[in-house]
């Protein structure tokens, strides 16, 4: 072939390329004539398989001019592209667009229920004192539920419980928490700090604040020198992790047959409406108690507290009734995340 | 107690209001349950005086009064009592005032003459029984004061404690009044005259035990008229929340409520010539003041005659020796009986008076013989009569004695934490009438019952403890009493800083984290019912040996026998539950009615049973799902609670006591309550339970939604902290995956091939079943079933020889133990 006319070639092919570049529309259009033109089978490689029958002197004329022809063609597909890329992603945006401001699918969240998480807020108020939780047996014996806790039998004392019994004589629901502190001092070795939650029964009849069933969390502390003053200092902390910073405690003399001296605790908090709301009964671990516990009362001395968890948790929440607790309807539980 | 303030002040001189006087209270110990004004609705109710009393013109059983009821103010009021008279003064209902059955007082015709209101009687107002005449008032009463104002009480109802019942009474209660307020307090008894003959005149008294009855005195009253007691006598009671019964009944009571002592009358004409205090024989009949004829036993304590019981001692009176309308000479029995005897007796019978309240708290000596020369003045005061000469007593002697109790004024302030000086102490004490000087020598401490603690005199004080104060035996016990009357407000909150116990991890971690994470995956916690009914407790019990091992003795295993209460409050909850399933349910059901067409339920609780060790606890975590998982978005796929989902939520349980859970078959007698076809033993070490749908029998059924239970015991949840987990770093060469897909006959349980799977291949890291279908060509039932299994080999060849003899090793145990083939083998 002629020098000449394949000079000619190579331009009419620049021309014509630009003319199509310029002429594509997208992306996919300038790959495919990118690689018609260009590529290993294109249409430059094609032409210049005629090089060979230059002669020596023309072929690197011939190649630098299909170089400068390459490099125009592959400078107009770049600019092309660039064109067509910005012009696509426009058109992509528009065409995916949604409606991102729905609310979006919600999650069927579950809940705790309130008895639990107010047994593990007292757990982790008293955790950071240094008290650990136990969790004794519900079903106990007339011994450690009434007469080693200072309780004899056919004292008026007992009517403070109305005990659920089981056929087997000597058995019964236990009616408090506190045989877990007989059992606590029998288990360990002084320091002891625990706290002793769970489910209690009584024979009581239901309404709004009574149930035959319901929940205590005993507190235990049982320690060389432990004063009545500190078992305020102790209740009024706990006091302050229920119901928050403005909770105040009031103490007053109580009764219970295993402490000595007994105390009643009142509190008041930012949130309460009714004033003065009695929480929990306390005192001095009674010296009769200790013996039994295995304690040498003139070594040791503590303190216990018996608080009701309802009662808390409807404090805390504003729940009127205590029957809700067993009732267990998913829409007030729901409502307790 | 109700406590009626004016009554109160005749013991002691109480200027505070019945508010301030509640606060001290509360504050020092007493307990009050509630403040009341007796006679408040008597507020349209005024003081009237008549002014003229004439018969009515058309009427023979009617009066024409005019009353008037202000200094202007007089009303015209017809009245059909005969027993008024001008001069009078009485209570008069204005228009407008509701009576207590609710009638409204309107102006009204009766008989041609018009009424401006209404003469109450003492029965209209409530305040005595007499529902016959009107109610005449003291000649001094405030003409036109509201009733409420002139007759009404303030009343205080006091909680009084087992230990305190020196405290049931006026006497008892003025000597806490006057030590909280300082007040002196005074008590007056009333003078007895006696006349006529001696009392031992026919009468004889035999006290047969004397630990049963360490005091009995008898008075005889003769010449009685049995009638009403006088208003203001009634009006008293009435307030106090007893009920009148007859001029003589109420003298007793009278005393009991101001002395805390209770007293009897016996009709002496129903008594023989003996009155004898012994135990009842086996068998014995009374026929008690409620008519109701009770069987007695040895252990009761009767007051008798030579011919038989006469009364339940300390507890009831007899109906046959009863004070009536003919009675002319009356017996009055004051005793002292030991408490427990009484408590027994009262508790045996059902029996609870306000005499057998005050005898078990326990009663004082010296008030025996008081209370009847009072209850005696009392009688002759209301219903005439006079007192015979002298009282038979069974042991004049037996007096109340103080004792004397050395405590250590150190320990009390060791005790409280607060530096009370001994002096202070000292006259904290003398407040409540507890004298108590330095002991003059060395001394038995008494700490427990079964413990003293001798002390040098110089530690020491000694206090003389009251007869009354019956409670205080220990050296505690005085502590209490320093602490209440120094006033627990001023005593200042410290925190204990004294040797902390050793770290104990908190039993409850492990589980508090399978909680959170059950309500992150949608489910809700519930508590519900250990007492269950007898149908609930049937329909499912955790089988005996499902949970066995260390998991057993961990989280407790479930025993055969249920627990059953003697004394239940109903049916519906008499038994202890064995499975948390049937109360899950009972929930669930709840929820479907309340419309919760999904739910998710858990609790983590107790199941209860007996066997030959006695009453056994187990803790268990249970599961009720139905309906969708997820709430429903448009365009977005809901999740359906299936037996996939539900094994979903155990596996990461699970996985949180690093336990994997495995699934075999069920075994014959594990669950009434599971779908035969639908059900699962949950198993692997760690973990053991069931799982499955409900079964469709069961009366919660719909079609749709199908309900789903699980309830299985978890290592760790009732002791357990979460398991540090030993990690390995992972090489940098790339897992390496073999698929195995088997062909099984129909029998064959995916969960026996995974757990041989498990058992050959121990090399893999993980095995899972990713393929389980029913391929075109395959024998009837016969399933595909494809395990992925993956490998981390720590260079890209290592173990691959191993890896392929695992896995053939598996292959070739299947197929002689199950009869599965390799699929891929054959032509396809």
């Amino acid at each position: 072939m002629e020098l000449a006319a394949l000079e000619e070639q190579l331009r009419t092919l620049q021309t014509e390329s630009l003319a199509k570049i310029s002429a594509a529309s997208s992306s996919a259009a300038l790959e495919d004539l990118g690689s018609s033109l260009l590529g290993k089978r294109g249409v430059l490689t094609d032409l210049l398989r005629g090089i060979g029958s230059l002669s020596a002197q023309d072929r690197p004329k011939i190649g630098s001019l299909a170089n400068e022809v390459r490099a125009a063609i592959e400078a107009a597909l770049a600019d092309r592209r660039a064109t067509a890329g910005a012009a696509e992603l426009t058109a992509r945006i528009v065409a995916e667009r949604v409606d991102a401001t729905t609310p979006g699918p919600l999650p069927q969240l579950g809940s705790l229920h309130p008895i639990p998480e107010t047994i593990a807020a007292i757990a982790q108020i008293m955790g950071s004192f240094g008290f650990t939780v136990s969790e004794g047996q519900e079903v106990e014996d007339d011994v450690t539920n009434f007469q080693l806790l200072n309780i004899p039998e056919d004292h008026p004392s007992r009517d403070l419980w109305d005990t659920l019994y089981l056929r087997e004589p000597g058995r019964l629901l236990r009616t408090h928490t506190s045989p877990g502190q007989i059992r606590a001092m029998r288990a360990g070795q002084p320091p002891i700090r625990v706290i002793l939650p769970g489910r209690c029964f009584r024979y009581e009849a239901v309404d709004a604040s009574h149930g035959f069933e319901f929940h205590q969390v005993e507190g235990l502390l049982v320690d060389r020198g432990t004063t009545l003053a500190d078992l305020k200092g102790i209740l009024d902390e706990l006091a302050r992790g229920l119901f928050g910073p403005s909770a105040r405690t009031r103490f007053r003399p109580g009764y219970y047959p295993f402490t000595e001296p007994s105390v009643a605790v009142d509190v008041s908090w930012g949130g309460s409406k009714d004033g003065w709301m009695t929480i929990l009964g306390a005192g001095m671990v009674h010296p009769i108690v200790l013996e039994n516990g295995g304690i040498d009362p003139e070594t040791h001395q503590g303190f216990a507290f018996g608080l009701g968890v309802e009662r808390i948790a409807m404090l805390r929440h504003g729940i009127p009734d205590l029957r809700a607790f067993l009732e267990n309807d998913l829409r007030m539980l729901r409502g307790l995340r | 107690m109700r406590v009626l303030l004016s009554w109160l002040r005749e013991f002691v001189d109480v200027q505070l209001t019945p508010e301030q006087l509640a606060d001290a209270l509360m504050l020092r110990g007493l307990e009050v349950r509630g403040l009341e004004r007796w006679g408040s609705t008597w507020q349209t109710m005024v003081v009237g005086e008549l002014l003229e009393v004439a018969p009515h013109p058309r009427a023979d059983r009617l009066l024409l009064t005019k009353v008037r009821v202000g200094k202007e103010q007089v009303l015209e009021v017809v009245c059909g009592a005969r027993n008024i008279a001008v001069g009078q003064r009485v209570p008069v209902a204005l228009v407008g005032a509701v009576m207590l059955d609710g009638r409204k007082i309107e102006r009204a015709e009766k008989m041609g003459v018009t009424s401006e209101g209404m003469l109450c009687s003492g029965a209209e107002l409530d305040a005595t029984d007499d529902g016959e005449g009107i109610l005449i008032l003291d000649s001094k009463a405030p003409i036109g004061m509201s009733m409420s104002d002139f007759l009404g009480e303030d009343v205080i109802d006091v909680d009084v404690k087992p230990n305190r019942g020196d405290l049931l009474s006026l006497l008892g209660l003025a000597r806490e009044v006057g030590a909280i307020t300082g007040a002196p307090v005074t008590y007056r008894a009333r003078l007895l005259h006696e006349s006529g003959e001696p009392v031992t005149s026919g009468l004889r008294l035999v006290v047969a035990d004397a630990e049963a009855a360490p005091r009995v005195l008898l008075r005889v009253v003769d010449g009685v008229k049995v009638g009403a007691a006088p208003d203001a006598v009634q009006m008293r009671l009435k307030a106090a929340g007893l009920r009148s019964i007859s001029n003589v009944v109420d003298a007793t009571n009278y005393i009991m409520l101001e002395l805390g002592k209770p007293t009897h009358v016996f009709d002496r004409a129903a008594v023989g010539s003996e009155i004898r205090i012994r135990t009842a024989t086996s068998g014995e009949r009374l026929t008690t003041l409620d008519h109701v004829e009770r069987t007695l036993d040895v252990s009761d304590l009767v007051v008798a005659d030579e011919r038989g019981a006469l009364a339940l001692a300390g507890v009831m009176g007899g109906a046959s020796s009863e004070v009536s309308g003919s009675t002319e000479s009356v017996i009055i029995e004051s005793a002292v009986f030991a408490p427990a005897s009484i408590r027994r007796s009262a508790q045996r019978h059902g029996l609870r008076s306000e005499a057998s309240h005050r005898f078990e708290r326990g009663q004082e000596l010296d008030l025996a013989p008081v209370a009847a020369d009072q209850v005696a003045v009392l009688i002759t005061a209301w219903a005439g009569g006079s007192v015979r000469k002298g009282q038979l007593d069974s042991d004049p002697k037996a007096i109340g004695v103080t004792r004397e109790l050395a405590f250590r004024p150190a320990r009390v302030r060791a005790l409280i934490g607060v530096d009370i000086s001994d002096t202070e102490q000292s006259t904290l004490l003398s407040g409540i009438s507890i004298m108590s000087t330095p002991a003059k020598r060395a001394a038995s401490v008494p700490v427990t019952r079964n413990r003293t603690v001798a002390c040098e005199k110089g530690e020491l004080l000694s206090a003389v403890i009251p007869p009354w104060r019956r409670d205080l035996e220990l050296e505690a016990d005085i502590a209490e009493e320093v602490a209440r009357l120094y006033g627990y407000d001023r005593i200042p909150p410290t925190l204990p800083g004294r040797d902390l116990p050793g770290y104990q991890p908190q039993p409850t971690a492990l589980r508090d984290r399978v909680r959170s994470y059950l309500a992150a995956a949608g489910l809700s916690e519930v508590v519900t019912h250990a007492l269950v009914a007898e149908s609930i407790s049937e329909r499912h019990a955790e089988p005996v040996g499902l949970v066995s091992g260390a998991l057993a003795l961990s989280e407790g295993a479930a025993v055969s026998e249920v627990l059953i209460l003697s004394n239940p409050l109903s049916v519906d909850h008499d038994r202890l539950r064995r499975s948390l399933l049937p109360s899950l349910l009972d929930r669930a059901e709840a929820n479907l009615r309340y419309g919760a067409l999904s739910g998710a339920l858990f609790e983590v609780g107790r199941g209860y049973g007996g066997g030959e060790a006695g009453p056994q606890e187990w803790t268990r975590l249970a599961l009720v799902v139905w309906g969708n998982i997820d709430a429903a978005a448009p365009g977005a796929v809901t999740r359906i609670w299936a037996l996939d989902e539900v094994k979903r939520a155990i596996a990461s349980v699970a996985a949180i006591a690093s336990v994997e859970p495995r699934y075999l078959p069920t075994q014959t007698g594990d669950s009434l309550l599971l779908h035969p076809g639908r059900a699962a033993r949950i198993g692997g070490e760690g973990i053991a339970g069931l799982v499955g749908e409900l079964h469709p029998a069961a009366p919660e059924w719909r079609d749709a939604p199908r309900i789903l239970l699980a309830e299985f015991a978890l290592r760790g949840l009732t002791s357990g902290v979460p398991a540090v987990q030993q990690v390995t770093l992972p090489p940098t060469t790339p897992p390496v995956q073999r698929d195995v897909a088997l062909a099984a006959p129909a029998n064959v349980l995916v969960g026996d091939l995974v757990g041989l799977a498990g058992e050959c291949v121990t090399l893999a890291v993980s095995t899972e079943l990713f393929d389980l279908f029913v391929a075109p060509g395959m024998a009837e039932g016969e399933r595909s079933v494809g395990l992925r299994f993956t490998f981390q080999p720590a260079a890209a060849t290592e173990l691959d020889a191993q890896i392929t003899a695992q896995l053939d090793t598996f292959t070739s145990t299947a197929a002689t133990r199950y009869g599965t083939r390799v699929r891929g083998d054959e032509a396809q």
